[in-house]
């Protein structure tokens, strides 16, 4: 029923919708297309997740309505039931393909009945015959279905700590969390226009430098401070680093006088001696990592890179799900996406204090997101007024219950 | 008393139904049916009507959640669906085999609607695959008048959907208060 140029029709039951995409993903991805997932009338094949409730009337099912139709099960014990064959899981690629093929060669009828019927609740029945095992005959011609999906990506479902949703921080919890900094009045307007801090001086400042150097070479690189090595993969936009949050935060705080920076260094990692995914968590993405760090940094001050009195521009909106999300961030972007503003101008426009900004640009700026306005004219022309909604009363309700 | 609604829409599999019943406040009402069609490669069960949800408001208003039926054929729906609507949050599948195509047919498909009031786009499978990226999406919409906010999202997980719909409220009008 196969050949190289055609892919096994497959339908499957008892999965829910993201297994099935999975199972699709799968089949076509480390399985190289051998077969893929198609409705119960085109089948060629039946696979049934053997651990679904349901599984036994499904199993009765395809039985009755499809007879001749070769059955695939799958599960996590051992289910021996003649006429099928059975694939442990979690499934490994050549199993899974020796099943196909075996289940596509018809030697199903061939050989002795695998094991009787296995009731649940009931004792396993003995295995009476193996499966056979020799290479068999090649299908013949499918039509080939075009490709809806694509490879699934094993290790990236591992790193969870890449997927995990923002931190939504109030104001109240943020104080906390960012820390302060010493001999800072915000409230002060001549220590705002001081209220500057240089990247250089932080760990924050080689993190985003051995990014831009890694991403240059386009080489797996180690950064080494005196501290725990990060690690930096350019091609996946990925760090490693075995720390924690409250570590790095401390670390990140801490001033790096210039003669301690000679103990800053980039070392190349050869890809195969990297031994950091035996801690998959351990993973970020470096967008997050940086925009972090530039909180932990800024304390609510402003890179000195960024001259307050001009205008700022935002690039497009930061992905806030996969970020730290500061209080009023998201009001903030959303703003300023729309035309450049001085952060000051944005402080009054939405009534917030400024450090907010501050930390907004000094988060956004590490990504790159922010520019500095040079257009005479962004600094010529007022930023026109923030105009309320007609709905406002209902979006801050909508607001309200959304942050519950 | 008026109907206000917030619209889901995206392709076949984008998680509509699941995003709305991460925030909806009763059971989501749904309309899903064994797929007979294509779609049945991708999901066992589709929505042939549509999805719906409740935000129930301090002041007993309430806000309605749509979700579209994913499937072309339906779109004869959305113009209906979209009357009165507050904004669009936009789906889209990142494991699918184009989801750029998916992007401008859902941009285009809307174009008026989203003209009159906002878009919020989320990427939905990017623990499954992370290619292409939230940058690649910034990149695409640059050949469009749109500026939208594109978040990775798990329709399972209430915060991601809560930030993308946050969003499309500050979208709306930055100066709501959200504090």
């Amino acid at each position: 029923m196969k050949n190289k140029k055609g892919a096994i029709k497959i339908a499957l039951y008892g999965m829910d919708e993201r297994a099935c995409k999975t199972m699709a993903m799968y089949l076509k991805g480390p399985c190289k297309g051998i077969a893929v997932v198609t409705n119960e009338v085109n089948a060629e094949i039946d696979l049934i997740d053997a651990d679904y409730s349901k599984a036994k009337e499904l199993l009765d099912e395809r039985k009755s309505v499809t007879p001749d139709r070769p059955l695939i099960l799958l599960s996590l014990e051992e289910v021996l039931i003649e006429g099928t064959f059975f694939v442990k899981k979690p499934i490994e690629i050549e199993t899974l393909v020796a099943a196909i093929k075996q289940a596509t060669s018809g030697s199903i009828k061939k050989t002795k009945p695998i094991a009787k019927k296995e009731e649940k609740g009931e004792k396993e029945l003995e295995k009476t015959a193996e499966i056979e095992t020799t290479e068999t005959t090649e299908s013949p011609v499918v039509e080939k279905k075009k490709a809806a999906t694509k490879h699934v990506d094993s290790e990236e479902v591992k790193k969870t700590s890449k997927h995990r949703t923002a931190k939504d921080l109030t104001e109240s919890k943020f104080s906390a969390y960012m820390g302060h900094i010493e001999g800072v009045d915000f409230s002060d307007p001549e220590h705002l226009l001081k209220a500057s801090f240089n990247a250089k001086e932080y760990f924050f400042g080689y993190v985003q430098s051995a990014l831009k150097v890694c991403k240059a070479k386009g080489r797996i690189l180690q950064l080494n401070s005196g501290w725990k090595p990060l690690l930096i993969f350019p091609q996946s936009q990925e760090v490693w680093l075995d720390a924690d949050d409250k570590q790095l935060r401390a670390f990140a705080g801490l001033s790096i006088k210039k003669n301690a920076s000679k103990g800053m260094s980039l070392s190349p990692i050869e890809k195969s001696t990297v031994k950091a995914n035996e801690k998959m968590e351990n993973f970020y993405d470096s967008d997050y990592f940086l925009w972090k760090l530039a909180v932990w940094t800024s304390k609510g001050r402003y890179p000195d890179v960024i001259d307050i009195n001009k205008p700022v521009y935002l690039k497009q909106w930061p992905n806030f799900t996969r970020l730290l999300v500061t209080p009023h961030s998201m009001r903030i972007a959303a703003l300023l996406v729309r035309e450049p503003r001085t952060a000051m101008s944005i402080a009054n426009a939405l009534k917030i204090k400024p450090q907010y900004v501050f930390v907004f640009i000094s988060a956004a700026n590490s990504l790159g997101l922010v520019g500095q306005a040079k257009r005479q004219s962004d600094a010529l022309i007022a930023p026109a007024k923030v105009k309320a909604s007609k709905a406002k009363g209902l979006l801050s309700r909508i607001l309200g219950r959304l942050r519950g | 008393m008026s109907q206000y609604k917030i619209i889901f829409t995206g392709p076949v599999g984008a998680g509509k139904t699941t995003a709305i019943d991460s925030i909806s406040d009763e059971p989501p009402i749904k309309t899903d049916a064994s797929a007979t069609d294509m779609t049945k490669s991708r999901k066992a069960e589709t929505t042939v009507a549509m999805d719906y949800g409740v935000m129930n408001l301090d002041d007993g208003e309430k806000i309605h959640l749509y979700g579209t039926p994913g499937q072309e054929r339906f779109n004869f729906m959305w113009d209906i669906l979209t009357v009165g609507g507050i904004g669009l949050i936009l789906l889209l599948d990142n494991t699918r085999a184009d989801p750029f195509q998916d992007l401008h047919f859902f941009l285009d498909s809307f174009g008026d609607f989203i003209s009159d009031t906002s878009v919020a786009i989320g990427v939905t499978q990017m623990d499954l695959s992370s290619k292409p990226s939230i940058e690649d999406y910034h990149k695409q919409l640059q050949e469009t008048d749109l500026k939208p906010a594109v978040f990775s999202v798990d329709a399972r997980v209430k915060n991601d959907v809560s930030l993308l719909v946050q969003a499309l409220l500050f979208s709306l009008d930055p100066g709501l208060e959200d504090e």
